[in-house]
């Protein structure tokens, strides 16, 4: 089983050659048999590479220990869950769960994409089975899953203890098919500057690609997040590491393709841009892929150091970033530029979007890559954090979070601000009073947190007064608005729900880092301290003994100011032997929407543990906020709207009852 | 057998794929007009469906069927690299020819360079069930230990596998097997020599308090066991202590009868130690010097705690200084061990490591000295 997995991964490295080659000679010479073999040859390399992909699967499920990757990586006792996510919870499994999507996704295109044109089609699953290829030579020659060690050891040395985690069943899964969905539109930019002209199609089809993958990163991300948040024992959401700002990156990236693709598809302007955009989105995901399977730097994600890796990841970086950019210089100017609009419309806010978005990707790049080529060249290591990203980040998204309500209240073609204004009377309102309410009730030290919160309460009514105005409320019936609010097309809920989505996210970023409180102490069992109106129990500590790991768990009774007791939450210290390695597990209690979060310390003298408590106000909102943009995205991704602008007279009226529409 | 027809099977599909399209119907390529073409007139009746759901004004509606029809315009007008024309070209087949080819030829070669078609899956639970007397020391192990989780309180069980744990390097476990036996079965010289065996080897091979007092209570239960106390004379020499080590290697050797099989060995580290003596007579450096060493000798216990403690801050200060000198670091996270201060130990292991340089050969070696005395490595 295991050397059929081994064959059919050869096998498709074989394909993916193919799948490069002939599709693009047959699109450059217009043989249509040499391109019709893209679609079978990329569907059986999905196939072989899904072959190899599971046989690796069961030999961790099996404790097979005549697999050097699964005695590197797993143990006999641990639970079957952390089994079967261990074949990916290490550099080599990885990086095969990568090709895996890659082909899928090229296996997907290949059966859904018959309406596109035949050398577009054929182009794109060419350089789909390029970047294949490039990966599954990486994975043959550098980080092989299937070599074999004899005689078979009798144990593994398991898996990392943080990642033996729920988390790692959904956070690099979802990762992945986010970095990896951009090698489509990546193939389509590619595609597009090979033939040398946009077809119309292109961004219908770009679009939905562009979605699919935003979405996953989205949820990718947010997972990342709250798995550090609550495995690592610290309360932190977000460490501005450089392996999430690799991840980050593409985001912000696929962001502004996102928007601007919603451009080319409506007024057929924007097209060189879009273009690009796609291009920087996957090259910012190969970017990523290579500092965090490098080794260049030390993480949790960097499974194993070899030279050779980083130096293969960063040959098949330079060659398809170099290789596109170039291709991108040469070709650029043979395509059909777009039209030129005004700068109040919905195009002109789009692209204010775009500005701001891509200065927030440099930043963030900057910040990421300026220490590693300090170190590589002088040899002086320093850390670029929190307060750098602060002072540049930061600034950045204020202008373009309070701008988020307007863009879609603006007509396309020629807008009228001051309308847009009007409408959003309403959630300029909200804000400032809970901004007030805010500041005047809840914390009155701070002006940042009122304003942050006042920004959160801007975006989340300012997409409900989008769906409202767009359903025509207060200009017909409650029962005619009711029924236009029910027949609105689902990009206009996917819209809303995503910018209300930011809104919620920023709620909870703003709540958590100006009101959450921290208590550190040593608490003796029955002792107990007050958090944020309620009183915290500490019971005990007890040993406990995992299927492999052993813990003490401390136990602590939450109860309101009356001595009610409202749940019990456990913290616990685990030590797993195998890796010798000690793992904190946090206790967390949800209350409402904000979170108590309890993790323990060191043992001192005469029974007592050093405990810290936080109480993290608005939390939860940091990631349901996330899982709001997520469904948006699903609900746009669901729509079949209308694909082109639809232009108003230069008259207001007309430009009022577009916005209505 | 099965397997070679797996793998023909997977190299027929895989080769099937690019036949079959290859030996299709020679279809006329609909150009990228028609394709366009076919966008704008999805692109037109969708304007119909909002327009008639009332979601677009009817002025917008024809706007926008304008605008389409411009774009439509457009393509007729421009429109010179329409359809490709199929040409017969010779490349092309040659090309088509070779990828056939090349498909079997190149994976079967690349899977005979990199492949082990001759190993089998080995499950565990598959090994573990096979016949005990073919199965290796290993998976004698596993399956004792699989019994002993089953039955945790089988005295007899960890009083069998504690040796053996010990012989195949496994201190940590070989030191809970012994406590368990102890435990369940009591107090025995030989329980508590093995248990000082597994504590001492996994730390590296330095005699713990945890390791003498088990050599204690080992000496006192059979005084007779040359062990116990060939153990605890090495702790003295590890202490420094190397003319009390002397005396007791001495002793013990006029115990020991003249075939035993310690005589050798006892005799051997004998010569060590007083070969050590001298050497440290000679030169007072590096380490404590003979002043420190002879008040070392007059201080009371707990002073003498302090004097080492200082001597350690000591070293630790001059490596902050210094700190190009990878044999002071693994001197300082072997005293930091030896004190049971495992926190200091891990931040001196980690300092160290950075400044040798986190890649470089002594920083490698210091790292696996830390693990042999049993730090291993630090959680990122």
């Amino acid at each position: 089983m295991v050397e059929t997995g081994h064959f059919a991964l050869v096998l498709a490295f074989a394909l993916s050659l193919v799948q490069f080659v002939l599709p693009l000679v047959g699109a450059r010479t217009g043989d249509a048999r040499l391109m019709a073999t893209a679609g079978p040859v990329a569907v059986t390399g999905f196939a072989m590479t899904a072959i190899s992909f599971a046989a690796l699967t069961v030999a961790y499920m099996l404790s097979d220990f005549s697999v050097l990757n699964v005695v590197e990586n797993s143990h006999s006792q641990k639970p079957m869950l952390y089994k079967i996510t261990g074949t990916w919870g290490n550099h080599e499994g990885s990086m095969l769960l990568w090709v895996l999507i890659l082909t899928f996704f090229g296996a997907l295109v290949a059966s859904f994409g018959r309406n596109l044109p035949a050398t577009l089609r054929a182009n794109v699953l060419a350089i789909q089975g390029l970047i294949g290829s490039a990966f599954f030579l990486f994975i043959i020659a550098t980080s092989n899953p299937f070599v074999r060690v004899s005689p078979a050891p009798i144990e593994g040395q398991d898996l990392n203890p943080i990642l033996q985690d729920v988390g790692l069943a959904i956070h690099p899964p979802l990762l992945y098919l986010g970095y990896v969905g951009f090698s489509v539109c990546f193939s389509f930019a590619i595609a597009a500057l090979i033939e040398g002209r946009i077809d119309a199609a292109w961004a219908r089809w770009v679009r939905p690609w562009t979605l699919a993958a935003w979405i996953f990163l989205t949820g990718g991300i947010a997972m990342g997040s709250y798995w550090a948040y609550y495995e690592l024992g610290w309360g932190g959401f977000w460490f501005w590491d450089p392996v999430e700002n690799a991840s980050f990156m593409p985001w912000l990236a696929g962001t502004a393709l996102l928007h601007s693709a919603i451009v080319m598809e409506r007024r057929s302007a924007l097209k060189i841009w879009t273009l690009l955009l796609a291009i920087m989105a996957f090259s910012l995901s190969l970017l990523g892929t290579f500092l965090v399977r490098s080794g260049v730097l030390t993480s949790v994600h960097a499974f194993a150091t070899d030279p050779a890796r980083g130096v293969f990841i960063l040959m098949i970086l330079v060659f398809f970033i170099g290789g596109a950019l170039m291709l991108f210089a040469w070709r650029a100017q043979t395509l059909t530029p777009g039209g030129i609009f005004a700068p109040i419309s919905r195009e002109g806010a789009l692209v204010l979007n775009n500005l701001f978005l891509s200065t927030a990707v440099t930043t963030v790049l900057v910040g990421t890559l300026y220490p590693l080529v300090l170190e590589s060249i002088t040899g002086e290591k320093i850390s670029v954090g929190e307060p750098f990203f602060n002072l540049t980040f930061g600034p950045l998204m204020v202008p373009l979070l309070l701008a988020v309500p307007f863009g879609p209240l603006l007509a396309w073609k020629r807008a009228d601000l001051w309308a847009a204004s009007q409408r959003l009377v309403f959630a300029f309102g909200g804000a400032v009073l809970v901004m007030l309410v805010t500041y005047s009730f809840v914390d009155r030290a701070s002006v940042l947190a009122a304003f942050g919160i006042g920004l959160g309460t801007w975006l989340v009514l300012g997409a409900i007064t989008d769906l409202a105005t767009k359903s025509g409320l207060g200009s017909v019936s409650p029962g005619i608005a009711l029924r236009r609010f029910a027949g609105l097309p689902r990009s206009a809920y996917g819209t809303a729900l995503a910018h209300l989505g930011v809104g919620l996210t920023t709620l909870g970023v703003v709540g958590v880092m100006s009101l959450q409180t921290e208590h550190i102490l040593t608490m003796k069992p029955g002792e107990s301290v007050p958090v944020a109106g309620y009183e915290i129990r500490f019971e005990g500590l007890q040993p406990y003994r995992g299927p492999n790991y052993t813990e003490d768990q401390g136990r602590f009774l939450l109860m309101d100011s009356s001595g009610r007791t409202l749940t019990e939450i456990v913290s616990a210290k685990r030590f797993y032997p195998a890796r010798q390695m000690p793992t904190t597990e946090a206790g967390i209690a949800t209350r409402g929407v904000s979170q108590v979060y309890v993790a323990l310390g060191d043992a001192v003298d005469g029974g007592g543990i050093v405990v810290r408590i936080w109480w993290k106000p608005l939390v939860t909102l940091i990631w349901l906020g996330c899982v709001v943009m997520m469904v948006g995205g699903s609900l746009s991704l669901l729509d079949r709207r209308l694909r082109i602008g639809a232009p108003a007279k230069r008259r207001k009226r007309l430009a009022a009852a577009e916005a209505t529409a | 057998m099965v397997f070679w027809i797996v793998l023909g099977l997977l190299t027929v599909i895989a080769s099937l794929a690019i036949i079959l399209p290859l030996s299709g119907s020679r279809r006329e390529v609909a150009g990228a007009r028609e394709h366009d073409i076919e966008v704008y007139r999805d692109q037109l009746a969708e304007i119909e469906r909002d327009a008639g759901r009332g979601l677009i004004g009817k002025e917008e509606a024809a706007q926008a069927r304008a605008e389409i029809g411009r774009r439509i315009l457009k393509l007729d007008t421009n429109d010179q690299n329409g359809g490709h024309v199929p040409r017969d070209n010779a490349l092309v087949r040659g090309l088509a020819m070779a990828a056939v080819v090349a498909v079997p030829v190149m994976s079967w070669g690349l899977y005979s360079a990199i492949g082990s078609p001759d190993m089998a899956g080995q499950p565990l639970a598959e090994r573990l069930a096979k016949d005990p007397a073919s199965s290796t020391i290993d998976e004698l192990v596993a399956r004792a230990e699989a019994h002993l989780r089953a039955n945790p309180e089988d005295g007899r069980g960890w009083d069998v596998v504690a040796p053996i744990y010990l012989r195949l390097d496994r201190a940590g476990e070989a030191a809970t097997a012994f406590r368990n036996a102890i435990r369940l079965l009591g107090d025995s010289a030989p329980r508590w020599t093995g248990l000082g065996e597994a504590l001492m080897a996994g730390s590296g091979g330095v005699v713990t308090t945890d390791a003498a007092a088990a050599f204690e209570r080992a000496a006192a239960l059979d005084p007779a066991d040359p062990r116990p106390k060939f153990f605890l004379a090495t702790a003295k020499a590890q202490e420094g202590d190397l003319v009390a080590a002397a005396t007791d290697l001495r002793a013990l050797l006029s115990t020991l009868a003249a075939e035993s099989p310690w005589r050798p060995v006892v005799e051997q580290t004998l010569a060590q130690a007083t070969a050590e003596a001298e050497r440290r007579a000679a030169s007072a450096a590096p380490g404590p010097s003979s002043e420190d060493m002879e008040a070392a000798a007059e201080l009371s216990d707990a002073e003498r705690a302090d004097m080492i403690q200082v001597m350690v801050e000591r070293l630790d200060e001059r490596l902050r200084e210094n700190p190009q000198d990878a044999e002071g670091w693994q001197r300082l996270v072997r005293s930091y061990l030896v004190l049971d201060r495992r926190a200091d130990a891990r931040d001196a292991l980690a300092r160290g490591v950075t400044a040798l340089g986190t890649d470089t050969e002594q920083a490698r070696g210091l790292t696996a000295f830390a693990a042999g005395l049993g730090l291993g490595e630090d959680q990122p």
